[in-house]
């Protein structure tokens, strides 16, 4: 008894028509062995079959997870061309008969620039006005250069010495009115 | 700041710096003879005398001595009432190492006292003149003036040390009077002029027996001292004059106008003497603090510092940031809460540092106050009605 060989997937593929699927099936009826062979190759075909319909979709997922975790910080604005066909499919929006390319932002994206610009702002504004802050205190008053001449003059009547600066670039006469203040003679 | 390790190496071996400038603008042969002819004087138990203090640090403290007191007080009077004229060499030991003032003195009893500087460490230039036209101030010599005299008996066992003679002036006959520390360490030696009282030498020692100044009066005449000539080039005035000094109720009500006046500083100074003046930024205030030995002067004025202070650095002193007068740094200045701040001292580093470390000093702001000033002066510069 010879089996069916290459007409089993033919007749899997229901490619065989007329006495020839007769034969086949007549065939199969009386073999056990390509009964199961045909039962593996219509499971394999069953197979391929989900495999190609769910294929695109997980593709097109794949590409967008991507292009949102990749590196390079935020994304350029995109824009993707949509070819809008009139009675399309849900999910889709439909913008009239004639059929022609729309762009969009999508809305997560502008979020996200909102953000971004926000948080730029207030670190930039912060930044300035810590360093703006910095320094003393600007107490009202005039700018003071301490007069270490008078100063040094004064010490030394308290301590009952002879002035101890350095002398200055030009000779310099004191004198102590009475009561002791001093004064240009 | 105020390391003393240079400074301190050269203390204990000189000859003294003094003496060498001494040598330079006094007669050389009278020097030359002070030096050669100082054995068996006071001034030549120097390097012992150093060492005494550390030797004597575990040693019962002292009593005063009431004949201590009467030269002491002596002292103060002869200053005032004599009338002499010399040269007053002065050392500073800072952290700027050693700093030298030779001035020449005139003073006229009870009336005039002339003070010419002719030299100050290398920054010698134009003659530095100060004079008393009432002998009330500088009513002493070499820090001995009746308020220090009491504020020394009071802080310290004062000590007559014996007799001795002074080796910057031919050998003169001296009394010598010592002041000790309640731990027992020496603090200061005066010799005074047997026959006037007139003090001629004081040696100041800081609590680790360190010399911080040495006060030297030689070539001194008594008597009918040569009158008195400004020097050519003209007269030159800081500013002034200052006000009579205050009494201590009106130095306690300055508080009510928003000064700052503490009767007491760290190193058990006090407040013993203070004055106003008027300059050309509005009133200074002076505050005069000592125990008797150490002096320190606050003085005060509302405002802030220039920007840019020439003639000073900044530094840091116990962790505040002041600024030090170049080149002996012996006047510190800083200004917190609308007040500038300046300290004069005579006195040990370590009193210096715990002086300015009582005084006010701004903190830096916090995070949140300096963001708030920081937005406050943005606005302020973009503010177009401002």
């Amino acid at each position: 008894m010879s089996h069916l060989g290459d007409r089993l997937s033919a007749l899997v593929d229901g490619e065989l028509t007329g006495a020839e699927r007769d034969r086949a099936s007549a065939h199969l009826a009386s073999c056990a062995q390509c009964r199961a062979e045909a039962a593996q190759l219509r499971a394999l075909k069953q197979k391929l079959r989900s495999l190609a319909e769910g294929a695109p979709a997980e593709a097109a997922m794949t590409r967008r997870l991507i292009s949102m975790t990749g590196p390079g910080g935020p994304l350029p604005p995109r824009r993707r061309p949509l070819r809008v066909v009139p009675g399309g499919r849900a999910g889709t929006r439909g913008l009239g008969a004639s059929a022609r390319p729309v762009t969009f932002r999508s809305r997560p994206a502008r979020r996200r620039y909102l953000f971004l610009g926000t948080v730029s702002l207030v670190v930039g504004l912060g930044t300035a006005a810590f360093t703006a802050g910095g320094g003393g205190q600007a107490a009202p008053g005039p700018k003071i250069t301490p007069p270490v001449e008078l100063y040094s003059v004064q010490h030394a009547i308290i301590t009952g010495e002879v002035p101890f600066s350095a002398p200055s670039s030009r000779p310099a006469w004191h004198t102590f009115a009475p009561g002791s203040g001093a004064s240009a003679p | 700041m105020f390391t003393l390790s240079c400074a301190q190496s050269r203390r204990r071996s000189r000859p003294p710096r003094l003496l060498a400038v001494a040598l330079a603008v006094t007669v050389p042969g009278c020097l030359l003879t002070a030096c050669s002819g100082a054995s068996g004087s006071p001034h030549d138990q120097e390097s012992a005398a150093s060492q005494a203090p550390a030797a004597a640090g575990g040693s019962a403290a002292r009593p005063s001595s009431a004949r201590a007191i009467t030269l002491l007080t002596q002292a103060a009077r002869a200053a005032i009432a004599t009338s002499y004229q010399g040269q007053e060499l002065v050392s500073r030991w800072g952290n700027s190492g050693e700093t030298i003032l030779v001035s020449n003195i005139w003073h006229i009893s009870g009336g005039q006292t002339v003070t010419q500087t002719v030299a100050a460490g290398t920054h010698s230039s134009g003659p530095y003149l100060s004079s008393d036209t009432d002998g009330q101030a500088p009513e002493g010599v070499l820090g001995v003036t009746m308020p220090l005299v009491r504020l020394l008996q009071t802080h310290y066992a004062v000590a007559y040390a014996g007799a001795g003679t002074v080796a910057g002036d031919n050998n003169r006959p001296a009394q010598v009077v010592e002041a000790w520390r309640e731990n027992g360490t020496l603090a200061a030696r005066f010799w005074l002029d047997d026959a006037t009282k007139l003090p001629l030498e004081r040696e100041v020692f800081d609590p680790a027996a360190h010399l911080i100044s040495e006060d030297v009066f030689v070539n001194v005449r008594f008597g009918n001292p040569a009158p008195v000539h400004p020097p050519a080039g003209g007269v030159t005035d800081p500013q002034g004059p200052w006000t009579d000094p205050l009494s201590p109720g009106q130095l306690l009500e300055l508080r009510a106008h928003g000064w700052l006046v503490p009767v007491g500083l760290p190193g058990g100074l006090s407040l013993f003497a203070g004055a106003k003046t008027q300059t050309g930024t509005g009133t200074a205030l002076d505050l005069g603090y000592s125990d008797g030995l150490s002096v320190v002067s606050v003085f005060e004025q509302r405002g802030n510092l220039a920007a840019g202070l020439s003639g000073w650095q900044k530094t840091t002193v116990d962790g505040h940031v002041i600024y030090a007068a170049v080149p002996d740094q012996r006047s510190l200045t800083w200004s917190s809460r609308g007040m500038v701040y300046t300290v004069l001292a005579d006195a040990p580093t370590q009193t210096v540092n715990a002086v300015i470390g009582a005084l006010p000093h701004d903190s830096p702001p916090g995070f949140w106050k300096r963001l708030s000033r920081g937005f406050k002066r943005l606005a302020s510069w973009v503010n177009p009605f401002r």
